[in-house]
């Protein structure tokens, strides 16, 4: 049976980047673009419904008193790698929620970047982050020191501690459904490769929490123009696709939670696999 | 008189008491007897001997007060040889069997036979003192009139028998010399309580001469070792074992029928070996409904068969849901899904099989080539053409069927669905906005008009709870009082839609709706299945707000989800009409009592419900109900036995005790009544299968007593139990006497006499006994005062 005409955001996306790109490179002078990093379709015709006839998700980032932005705009950045690769359609511009405003709760997943340290964010704050986790939302948190400093991953535990007691932050196996929720990832790549798995608090079946330690942000970060701003090393670009992939695993494990590890799935994929 | 008489103390008395009567008694005398033997010139002899005599008589009536003296007198009777004649009277000794060269004949006939053409016998052993009594027995021992001793008339009817149990009741203290068991040996439930039943028989002390009633030539066909678990699963094998015994019917073709509530279910032929060679028989069937089913193995009649009651066996088997199996598709992840899928995947009695769309086609179209990616192919045919019917419930979420090669299946999935399967279709920006299900088979089943536009709303809007979702038992915790003042979250997605006309036959119900009247969440029943459409892809909301109306711990979330998936796949604990029955298997003539529950559409207990019950037959000739929740149809089911009417109590209880059933399988059915109809109504629609109950009853002896029919087992028994205690085996097939010399037993003891009765005549308690005592003493004052010696 003939299908009806699908949209083509993928088209408006890369176009949109590729104007932006162009409107950007006389203002700022970004660094030459690597060659396997460029989409080879920037010049396809875009066609895209109405945002509000879409069921959008949110990719909120939480903002707190300091350093709670270290890579600016990588929500937006991850929400376009989403679009482009998946099924998943995140807002263009996700939104920024404070643990005590309003929009905390509107969206059951929450990324919070950090660099240096992450300070206290006062009880009321942290009530709420605490309910948050009970109804069932997953945090993401993101050191983008890249492994160097882990002021921000101890200052992340002390706040676990008081948000879920008797929690503790822990080694998330390779085996894990987060390695294979989309594509099949070796290990949780950032802008850095120091580590080469992410930390995470599991209770009934899922993951609360996450902490990634390889600057998953800074690996996602483009300039206006369009390109990445922040080098991965020691794997380049390769490293680079790797954290978007990483990335997008963990949006694709935060929507469908272990859908991936499915016996008919499992199954399947090794069937494959022996082929 | 030759009674033995005895004279004895009514009580001890004290010995201080003692001492006084006899320091009394002896002063008394001896002053008395020397007073005699001092002559006085006013006394004669004569006179002087009265007095003596009366002071003895009333030391002795003092003495006989003093110490309640009474007098007891013993009846003897002789030592008779008593003999103890026990009739098996159950119904395998009706079965007709038959000696080589004779025709068939009852069991119990031929030992009648035989008993009379030994009546000379008997009066010979009469004459040696011997003394019949005679007893019938089958599960219980009882006395028959020693009139019966001359023909044995009583009838075989006896559910089984036990005959350890009547050997343990002959309770009668009088010692047996000898008993005579007349029985065809068939008398212990298994060959295991054959120890049981030689302990019994040792305990009498008697030896047991047995004449055995079978004869070894028997036709024959029964089902035997009935097994089956007592639990079964839908849509999964099960399987029932048992045994067919032949007699007689070496060669012959056999038909055994498994039956579900007496519809065939399979058949298998069998041919026939020798003579109690048991066959194994295995049957394998899938139950395809949850609820309570009589299945019954059938073997079909011989001709000639000694009896047809061993030719079926029947049990009851309780099917449930292994786990629910649940299709859970969907067009793209979101947190809608991620909220559902967390909460099947949360409930262990759920098998959830999960298929989401993750990339579309230019997604995949972008994507590097060598990149490994963990997705897989949507088996569509696998799921909604080979698999279809194994789901319980199948949820379509937010899903785009056209353009995932499902469209073709639409079909496929009315039928399921309208075949009593469960679906569940969910909005959001695909599937119900983009139209795809418009035009398709399953429309008219979506209940919605899919012609128009119906796009998708973000705005936000609060649910509004209607008329019908406050008496449903989806939604009517919404209305529950602790919830008041507290008010559900705000949904932000919205496929606005009306009830399509076409939906009207399947009379739809709106639980839940948009503030401007538009269904939110609409329910209906298309023919055997169940349907509900969500008209928005935000449900999830109900769980994740900072300030969620929890009620009994538990988030609007789970409220709606939890109920809805009970009400769609019929959940029994869904039921708001309960029937139980205080057995479901029992014997001819037990009671049984009917129990009706009804709970309000809160799930609390709900008084003054009418109620109209039903008890009908379950067999071959009608068609069989499909499950505990099938409708009461008048023209389609057989006519009830027995039916009533009852009001539910304050916690909303009900019970009735059925009439005695005879043997057979029957359901029950319970109801709520109908409200009254005006003379000018038309006639009240069908009771929806929400409100009806079902239950079925099996009434059997339940016992082996016609299961293994053989002679010979039987036979065996009565020998080793006359060897055992030193009788006789005689039997009746082969015209063995009962003989003029019937062992007896040889204790000694038996032979002395035995009191048969004592008469008590009590010395002291009684107005004759104080008038002597007075008497006496007064008498013999007197004498001496005249005699002036006092």
């Amino acid at each position: 049976m003939p299908s009806p005409p699908r949209l083509t955001r993928r088209r408006l996306l890369t176009a949109g980047a590729a104007a932006a790109a162009a409107q950007a490179l006389p203002a700022r002078a970004a660094p030459p673009p690597l060659p396997d990093e460029l989409d080879p379709e920037l010049d396809e015709p875009y066609v895209d419904p109405p945002p509000d006839r879409l069921l959008q998700v949110d990719l909120p980032q939480l903002r707190y008193p300091g350093a709670w932005q270290p890579r600016p705009g990588v929500m937006r950045e991850l929400a376009r790698e989403l679009r482009l690769r998946t099924r998943l359609e995140p807002l263009r511009e996700p939104t920024v929620v404070t643990a005590e405003g309003p929009r905390l709760f509107a969206t059951p997943f929450l990324y919070v970047a950090g660099e240096g340290g992450l300070p206290a964010l006062g009880a009321a704050a942290e009530r709420e982050l605490a309910r948050f986790l009970d109804h069932g939302g997953t945090i993401l948190f993101d050191g983008a020191d890249g492994g160097v400093d882990l002021t921000f991953e101890r200052d992340v535990r002390a706040l676990l501690a008081r948000l879920i007691p008797g929690a503790e932050l822990a080694r998330v196996a390779a085996e894990h459904v987060l390695y294979r929720s989309f594509y099949v990832v070796d290990a949780p790549l950032g802008r850095t490769a120091t580590f080469d798995h992410v930390l995470g608090v599991e209770s009934e079946g899922r993951l609360r929490v996450i902490l990634a330690r390889n600057d998953l942000g800074g690996a996602l970060a483009r300039a206006p123009g369009g390109l990445p701003i922040y080098p991965c090393v020691p794997g380049g670009p390769d490293q680079r696709e790797r954290a978007i992939r990483f990335a997008v695993n963990i949006l694709l494990y935060a929507t469908c939670t272990d859908y991936k590890a499915d016996r008919a799935h499992v199954e399947t994929l090794l069937q494959h696999r022996r082929r | 008189m030759n009674d033995p008489w005895t004279l004895a103390l009514g009580r001890a008395p004290e010995p201080w008491l003692l001492a006084v009567l006899i320091l009394v008694g002896g002063v008394a005398l001896t002053e008395a007897l020397l007073a005699f033997a001092r002559p006085r010139a006013a006394l004669t002899r004569s006179r002087r001997l009265l007095l003596l005599l009366l002071r003895l008589l009333g030391v002795a009536a003092l003495a006989a007060s003093v110490l309640e003296l009474t007098y007891h007198v013993d009846r003897l009777a002789p030592a008779a040889a008593r003999v103890v004649v026990l009739l098996d009277t159950s119904a395998s000794m009706q079965i007709a069997d038959a000696a080589a060269g004779e025709p068939p004949i009852a069991r119990l006939d031929r030992l009648r036979q035989r008993w009379l053409a030994d009546a000379s016998t008997r009066e010979r052993w009469r004459a040696r003192g011997l003394t019949l009594e005679l007893h019938a027995f089958d599960r219980e021992l009882r006395d028959l009139s020693p009139r019966r001793l001359d023909d044995l008339d009583a009838p075989a009817i006896g559910s089984a028998s036990d005959l350890t149990r009547a050997l343990s009741q002959l309770d009668d203290p009088r010692p047996i010399a000898a008993l005579l068991l007349l029985s065809d040996g068939l008398v212990a439930a298994d060959p295991a309580a054959d120890a049981a039943l030689n302990a019994a028989a040792l305990a009498l002390r008697a030896p047991i001469t047995t004449l055995a009633a079978g004869a070894p030539r028997l036709r024959d066909l029964a089902i035997h070792d009935l097994q089956a678990a007592e639990f079964a699963f839908v849509e999964d094998r099960a399987e029932l074992r048992a045994q067919l015994l032949a007699h007689g019917l070496e060669g012959s073709l056999a038909e055994v029928e498994l039956r579900q509530d007496g519809a065939p279910v399979a058949a298998q032929r069998v041919t026939l070996p020798a003579d109690g060679q048991p066959i194994p028989l295995r049957f394998e069937f899938v139950p395809d409904r949850v609820g309570h089913f009589v299945y019954e193995l059938v073997v079909a009649p011989q001709p000639g068969e000694a009896t047809l009651e061993n030719n079926r066996r029947a049990v009851i088997i309780k099917v449930l849901r292994d786990k629910v199996r649940v299709l859970h598709v969907a067009g793209r992840p979101d947190w809608d899904v991620r909220a559902l899928r967390t909460l099947l995947r949360r409930d262990p009695n759920v098998e959830l099989l999960s298929y989401y769309i993750l990339r579309d086609r230019e997604d995949s179209d972008r994507e590097d080539p060598n990149a490994e990616l963990s997705l897989i192919a949507f088996p569509t045919d696998e799921l909604f053409s080979e698999q279809l019917d194994t789901f319980d419930l199948i949820v379509l979420h937010n899903f785009d069927a056209r353009a995932h090669q499902v469209g073709r299946y639409l079909g496929d999935i009315a039928r399921y669905a309208a075949g009593g399967g469960a679906l569940v279709v969910i909005g959001g920006d695909l599937g119900l906005a983009t139209a795809d299900y418009r035009a398709s088979p399953l429309a008219p089943l979506l209940l919605l008009d899919l012609d128009g536009d119906l796009g998708l709303s973000t705005a936000p809007y609060r649910p509004v709870l209607t008329e019908a979702g406050r008496r449903h038992p989806i939604t009517a915790w919404i209305a529950d009082p602790r919830l008041e003042g507290a008010r559900l979250p705000l949904l932000d997605s919205f496929n606005r839609a009306r009830l399509a006309a076409a939906a009207a036959p399947f009379n739809p119900a709106v639980l839940l709706a948009h503030p401007d009247g538009a269904p939110l969440l609409a329910v209906a029943e298309p023919g055997k299945g169940r349907v509900a459409v969500l008209t928005t892809g935000a449900t999830w909301r109900l769980g994740f707000a900072p300030d969620l109306p929890m009620l009994d711990g538990a988030r609007p979330y789970d409220r709606l989800w939890l109920g809805l998936i009970r009400w769609l796949i019929r959940d029994p604990s869904a039921e708001r009409l309960t029937l139980d029955l205080s057995a479901a298997h029992v014997r001819p003539g037990e009671p049984v009592e009917l129990r009706l529950t009804a709970l309000t559409a809160g799930y609390a207990p709900e008084p003054e419900v009418p109620l109209r019950w039903q008890l009908r037959p379950l067999g071959g000739d009608h068609q069989p109900a499909p499950s505990d929740s099938q409708e009461i149809d008048p023209d389609r089911d057989p006519p009830p036995l027995a039916e009533g009417e009852l009001i539910t109590d304050p916690l909303g209880r009900a019970a009735h005790r059925l009439p005695p059933l005879p043997e057979g399988a029957y359901e029950l059915l319970a109801e709520r009544r109908p409200p009254p109809q005006g003379p000018q109504q038309a006639p009240a629609p069908p009771l929806s299968s929400e409100s009806t109950a079902r239950r079925v009853l099996l009434v059997d002896a339940g016992a082996r007593e016609l299961t293994d029919l053989a002679a010979a087992p039987g036979d065996a028994r009565l020998a080793q139990l006359a060897r055992l205690t030193g009788g006789l085996a005689l039997r009746a097939s082969e015209g063995d006497p009962l003989p003029d010399d019937l062992p007896l037993a040889d204790d000694p003891l038996r032979a002395a006499p035995r009191v048969e009765a004592r008469r008590e005549a009590p010395l002291w308690d009684s107005a004759p006994a104080l008038a002597l005592l007075f008497l006496a003493l007064g008498l013999e004052w007197i004498l001496r005062r005249r005699a002036g010696l006092a």
